[in-house]
């Protein structure tokens, strides 16, 4: 069944979070926690993920009043959480800056030939599919230990692209990137997680 | 001719759909003939979908209860602060 919100009923929705019905936050927490909780989960541990989306639904009754519904209101809703774990991390790291003139990460660019085919070849393939390789607990926590390690910018361009399927518009929006950038943006962060998945594989180690 | 070093540059905007057609033909004929591009493509169409799946969140339904324990109570906060101006 689908039970995405409707553009005609999101406009409702949006109008009884501004009255402060109760009834339509318990649906609106129902419908988009699950999404605010992955934002986060790109940023943060599992604990203070949780801590900050429910954080994030308290501002929003607040914030909603001036929420004119241009960006639709899953995507203002993810944005919240984003700038909220990005405050948080902003005193831990600094970010690193990607090269958007470079679209291969160094570690893959080694592995051609001067005329440009593949000195060292990918061995293996990942033949698993998504949710069995999932299911493997060391190569999660690995990924997360990968994720956490990217520039804060590769990762937003993912979590947003990846996992919620934002389109691209989207995602130059909220990143405030170029369409060519996000493009580098994506493709960098994807080589990182093949290069970790290929280690994995082959090593066992993450 | 497409090498596999260009193709692995353009790597992901061919899984996304993002080439124009003769981008996109040219890197169809080197997938026919180069098994190792084959291996990377596939690879990274994985990668991709790895993280897609690891990072769709599953929320359970006691957290769901906390939060709406929390809007409860900052709602009623609000709701009093409103008659209180009123
Ligand atoms: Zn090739």
């Amino acid at each position: 069944m689908n039970t995405a919100v409707q553009p005609e009923s999101e406009a409702s929705l949006i109008e009884d979070l501004k009255r402060g019905d109760s009834t339509a936050y318990r649906r609106a927490v129902r419908e988009y926690s699950p999404g605010m909780l992955a934002v986060a989960r790109f940023y943060l541990d599992h604990s203070s993920a949780e801590e900050i989306v429910q954080d994030c639904w308290v501002t929003v009754i607040d914030a909603v009043q001036k929420f004119e519904g241009r960006s639709g209101l899953k995507t203002w809703l993810h944005r919240i959480v984003a700038n909220r774990c990005k405050n948080r991390l902003r005193t831990a790291k600094r970010e690193v800056a990607t090269d958007f003139s470079e679209t291969l990460e160094p570690e893959l660019a080694n592995r051609f030939n001067s005329t440009g085919r593949w000195d060292l070849p990918p061995k293996l393939q990942f033949h698993d599919s998504a949710d069995t390789l999932m299911e493997n607990g060391a190569l999660s926590d690995c990924l997360d230990k990968h994720l956490s390690t990217l520039p804060e910018t590769q990762r937003s361009a993912l979590m947003l692209y990846e996992a919620h399927q934002h389109k691209s518009d989207d995602v130059c929006n909220i990143l405030d990137v170029s369409a060519s950038n996000l493009r580098v943006l994506l493709h960098r962060a994807r080589q990182k997680i093949f290069l970790m998945v290929e280690t994995f594989q082959e090593t066992g180690e993450c | 001719m497409l090498m596999c070093r260009d193709l692995a540059e353009i790597a992901s905007d061919y899984i996304d759909g993002e080439l124009n057609g003769r981008q996109n033909l040219s890197v169809k004929m080197h997938l026919m003939m180069c098994k190792d591009c084959r291996t990377f493509i596939g690879n990274l169409r994985a990668s991709s979908n790895l993280l897609s799946a690891h990072s769709s969140g599953k929320a359970d339904e006691e957290f769901l209860r906390r939060i709406d324990e929390r809007v409860a109570e900052a709602l009623s906060v609000r709701k009093n602060k409103c008659s209180d101006s009123e």
